[in-house]
Formats: structure tokens, C-alpha cells, sequence
């Protein structure tokens, strides 16, 4: 067995899908559950296809970040689809077609395929926006994801002018031999604005407030969990292997990135929508995540996309079906949501509190790991910044939070499935195991990012 | 020389979508961004006096040929090219069944 069915199956199953659309959800399914089991049979390293060996041929990288990213991915896909299952099925070859793009971006080690596939999981990303019924908005991410994406192949083929390879392992070790660093900023500028768009980063996201701020059930947790995710793990794999930020670079990243972290704090504090709340939170939290790679902090980075992924999927799922049957999402309209739903109000506290880093929480477990890192990186401007986020960021959830749970003035009749219920308490139940119980992630450490050790060892 | 054309045409596709204020022109300036695009990517495989990089058994030894990679690079991104724009105008039709019009100024009043 290869990592290359990863991408072949649920690609192969798109297209069945097509023919039988009545089935396609559950085939769906079928293949997400097939991806997740196999990622724990297929051994590590490259996959060369084709018989082209590197760096001439396109080749897959497995790893365990690679394979933690897949878990996530195809998990979440899984379980977002069955809880939307009668009411999005449609979108089942656009999911799959996702599938396959996100699969294909976190395992390729070259860098115009991953082009192809940023491109890939663009088109299936406006498709899941669709969704929304906002075609505008739509319209704008379409056109603001092409031209990240134009800027991002501008950067890889300036690369491949400069060193005549592709190949991501092959350009690093040739990069290294590098002495003029400043012709290299052009490029490398270009394809971290071209990552940027899709991951959220300041200030490249003007589309995520139309995408995210009117999603539903299915396109939040899909864009503001699973896609943020798949290119929260890209970005970290190029910002650590591939990205030189020295000098002056290193500062106007730096800044761009902690301007992120307070601007999107500051905009989630001053809004009264449940949804926009939610997704300027996200933006702050890609920042932390790229500030964490840009200082090579890869583990706790890594626990930090999963725990802000699962985080975000269970919160836009609660608000999106609260907004969905109530018609808006402003927090006063959503007063006294949980005095019904008590189980999905324990489940949306805890996993609340461990986002903003209460201890017992895994959120803190992170919190705290990764601030001791950045500590003893002498980075105590960042460690300020996002220690004040942590405080903005806890204001405006316990207000959202005693809003949820008083009852106000208006009616409000929610209802959720027993599905949704039991997705909500596993999740919450793993925050609160993991938080307790550090040591299965204190197991591993930073070379859980082999391309590094492969450039070393040649 | 024909990169300082296409880089110029990016940047003139780039300005295109920064000004342009109806969705069809905005449509038009990501093509001509992207058709800059390809011709730079096609002008990094030139090779001065150089064939079309073909073996046959006929070919001459010592021959200079151009590089084929990014012609197939190039071939791979137009067709995505594609792909994008038939999505945008398949947008820009349910923009136009919800507003009536293309022009995002007329969207607004409306809003």
C-alpha cells in the first residue's frame, strides 16, 4: 500500500460519485474511514511515483506531521459529513475532490504540484461556499484565492529560474549553499503571500469575514476547521524547511504576524455576531500558529492547529445551527441557548475555556509549552502579545459564554441531534483528558518534521 | 526582455482587479494577470538559438534545446487558468440572477 491512494481514492471516488450521486455522501464516508485506517498501516518516507527517482520525479513525503495532518483532515471530514448527512449531500464530490487537494498538499514534496493542488482545494473551497448562498462573497474569495495563488507559482518558478529544481528537498539543499540571501526574499515573499491568503494571515484575509461570517453548518466547520488546518500544516512545513526570514524580513513577518494576533482579537472583542466572533478568533490563531513556525516551535505548533481545528469545528457547529434556527447570530438573539441544551452548553464551555488556555485544558497544556519555548527563544515581545490576546481573548468568550447560558428576554428553541451531541462531548472529553494527561503529547518532539534530517542526510 | 512584458502585464491584471468595480472586467484582469504570468514562466525555459526539445534518431548530437519543463508547467497552470475562470463566470451569472447587474457599485445600493 502507497500514500498515493490518499489522493487516488477519494479522487477516483469523486468521479464515481458523479454517477451515483444518491449514494456519494456515504461513499464519502466509506472513503474518509479507508484514509484514516490506512494512515496507520503505511510506513514512513517518500513515495516516488512514477519510477522518476528525486529530485527529477514528483514524490510524496510521509512523515508523522504529514501523518498527523492527514488523521485531522480526514477525520474531521468524516465527521463533519456525517452530521450534515440528508442536508448537504450534494457537496459530496465537491468534498471528496477537497479530500484528495488537502491529502495532496500536506504529502507532496514538490512544489508545482502542491501548486496544482492549492489550486484544487481553491476551486473545491469556493464550491463549499456556495453553500452560504452569498455569491458575492463567494466571488470575492474566488478572486482573492486566485491571485494569492497566481503570487504563490510566480515565487516557485522565480525558484526554479534560480536553481533549476522543483523538487522540495533538493531546492533546500541548494538554497543552503546559497550566499546572496537578498535575491532569494522576492520569492519567498511571494509564496508566503500566496499561503497567507488561504491561511488566514493578515493581511491577506479580507475574504474570510463574507465566507466565514454567513457559513452554515458545513462550510464553517469545513473552511474555518478542516482547510485551516490542512494549510496551517503547508505553511509550517515551508516556513520551517524552506522560508530563510533573517534580517529585516524576520522583523516585517514578525510584526505582520503579531499585528494579526491583536487585530483579529481586537475585531472578535468589538463584534456582537456569535459567527464573527468565532472567525476573527481564527485569524488571530493562524498568526499564533506562523509565529510558532517562523521561531521553530513545530510541536506544540502542530497541537496547536489540531486543538484550534477540532476547537472551531464543534463552536461553528453549535453557533451555525443556533443561527440556522434562530435566523441570526447576534449574541443577544442567542441569549439562553444552553439553558436547554445543557450537555452542548458543557461540551461549548469547556472546549471555550481550553481555547482561551484555562489549565486541565490542552489548550493550556499548549499554552504553557509553547510559551516556555518562546521564552527561552528570548522572544519576550511575542510572549507579551500573545499573553494579552490570551486576556482579550478570555473577556470576550466568558461574555459570549454568560450570554449563552442566561436566560434573556427572547425565546430561543434549539434542537440539536444526538450525532452533534456525542461529536461535541468526545471532543470535549479528549481536551479534558489531554489536558490532565500530557504525556502521550509530550512523547514526541520537534523531528517529527523529517524533511530536514532527509536534507542532512542527503 | 519579453519577462519585463510579461511582469508588466501581471502588474497591469493586478491594477485591472484593484480598480475595476464590475465583476466581468474583474474576470478579464485576473486572465490578463495570469496570461503574464505564463509568459513568464514560459520565458524562464528560453534558450537563445536553442530547438524544440525533441530526441529523435536523426537528431544532430550537441544540439542546444530549450527547456521543457516549464512549457509543461505552463500547459497545467492555463488549464487551471480555465477551471477558475468558467467557476468565476458561473458566479458572476448567480451574482447577476441575484442583482441584476455586474457592477458591484449598483450590488451596493441594492444592499
Amino acid at each position: 500500500m502507497s500514500a498515493i491512494l490518499l489522493v487516488a481514492i477519494p479522487l477516483l471516488a469523486a468521479f464515481i460519485s458523479i454517477l451515483a450521486k444518491k449514494f456519494a455522501p456515504y461513499l464519502l464516508i466509506v472513503v474518509g474511514l479507508f484514509n484514516f485506517v490506512i494512515l496507520f498501516l503505511l510506513p514512513d518516507g517518500f513515495v516516488i511515483i512514477g519510477g522518476f527517482e528525486q529530485p527529477l520525479g514528483i514524490n510524496l513525503l510521509l512523515d508523522t506531521y504529514s501523518r498527523i495532518a492527514l488523521l485531522l483532515i480526514n477525520g474531521l471530514i468524516v465527521i463533519i459529513t456525517f452530521l450534515n448527512l440528508g442536508k448537504y449531500d450534494k457537496y459530496a464530490s465537491i468534498i471528496l475532490l477537497a479530500m484528495a487537494s488537502l491529502n495532496g498538499l500536506v504529502l507532496t514534496n514538490d512544489l508545482f504540484n502542491l501548486f496544482v493542488f492549492l489550486e484544487i482545494s481553491g476551486i473545491a473551497a469556493y464550491l463549499i461556499t456556495t453553500s452560504n448562498k452569498r455569491p458575492l462573497k463567494t466571488f470575492h474569495y474566488l478572486i482573492i484565492g486566485a491571485v494569492g495563488s497566481s503570487l504563490f507559482l510566480f515565487g516557485v518558478v522565480i525558484l526554479y529560474s534560480m536553481f533549476g529544481t522543483l523538487n522540495m528537498v533538493d531546492l533546500i539543499q541548494k538554497i543552503q549553499a546559497v550566499d546572496n540571501y537578498d535575491q532569494l526574499i522576492l520569492p519567498f515573499i511571494l509564496m508566503f503571500i500566496g499561503l497567507g491568503v488561504e491561511t488566514k494571515l493578515l493581511p491577506f484575509n479580507s475574504w474570510v469575514k463574507g465566507v466565514l461570517g454567513k457559513s452554515n453548518t458545513f462550510s464553517g466547520p469545513m473552511i474555518g476547521g478542516v482547510y485551516a488546518a490542512a494549510f496551517g500544516f503547508v505553511l509550517g512545513r515551508y516556513i520551517t524547511n524552506v522560508f530563510v526570514f533573517e534580517g529585516n524580513l524576520l522583523l516585517v513577518v514578525t510584526v505582520l504576524l503579531c499585528l494579526g494576533i491583536i487585530i483579529g482579537e481586537a475585531m472578535a472583542y468589538s463584534s456582537s455576531k456569535a459567527r464573527e466572533i468565532l472567525l476573527f478568533s481564527s485569524v488571530a490563531q493562524a498568526s499564533i500558529v506562523a509565529i510558532l513556525f517562523v521561531n521553530g516551535i513545530i510541536l506544540w505548533a502542530v497541537y496547536y492547529i489540531v486543538a484550534a481545528a477540532l476547537s472551531k469545528t464543534v463552536l461553528f457547529l453549535v453557533i451555525n445551527k443556533a443561527t440556522k434556527d434562530k435566523g441570526s447570530d447576534e449574541l443577544n438573539d442567542l441569549q439562553g441557548l444552553f439553558v436547554d441544551n445543557k450537555v452542548v452548553g458543557l461540551a461549548y464551555t469547556l472546549i471555550t475555556l481550553s481555547v482561551m488556555g484555562l489549565p486541565l485544558l490542552v489548550g493550556f497544556v499548549v499554552k504553557i509549552n509553547f510559551l516556555t519555548e518562546l521564552a527561552i527563544a528570548d522572544q519576550i515581545w511575542m510572549i507579551i502579545v500573545i499573553l494579552v490576546a490570551s486576556v482579550v481573548e478570555g473577556i470576550y468568550f466568558v461574555r459570549m459564554l454568560i450570554k449563552l447560558w442566561y436566560k434573556g428576554d427572547n425565546e430561543i428553541s434549539v434542537k440539536y441531534n444526538l450525532s452533534f451531541k456525542i461529536v461535541f462531548v468526545v471532543i470535549a472529553l479528549a481536551f479534558l483528558v489531554f489536558g490532565s494527561y500530557k504525556a502521550p503529547l509530550t512523547s514526541l518532539d520537534n523531528s517529527i518534521d523529517t524533511v530536514m534530517e532527509v536534507v542532512d542526510n542527503g | 526582455m519579453i519577462q519585463y512584458a510579461a511582469i508588466i502585464l501581471f502588474v497591469f491584471g493586478l491594477y485591472g482587479l484593484l480598480t475595476q468595480r464590475n465583476i466581468i472586467k474583474m474576470i478579464i484582469s485576473l486572465n490578463i494577470m495570469e496570461i503574464g504570468l505564463f509568459i513568464f514562466i514560459i520565458s524562464i525555459g528560453f534558450v537563445y538559438d536553442g530547438v524544440a526539445p525533441i530526441i529523435s534518431s536523426v537528431s544532430e548530437t550537441g544540439l542546444l534545446f530549450v527547456d521543457p519543463l516549464p512549457q509543461a508547467l505552463v500547459l497545467t497552470a492555463i488549464v487551471i487558468g480555465v477551471g477558475t475562470t468558467a467557476l468565476a463566470l458561473a458566479f458572476a451569472k448567480s451574482i447577476h440572477n441575484k442583482y441584476q447587474t455586474f457592477s458591484l457599485d449598483e450590488m451596493e445600493e441594492q444592499l
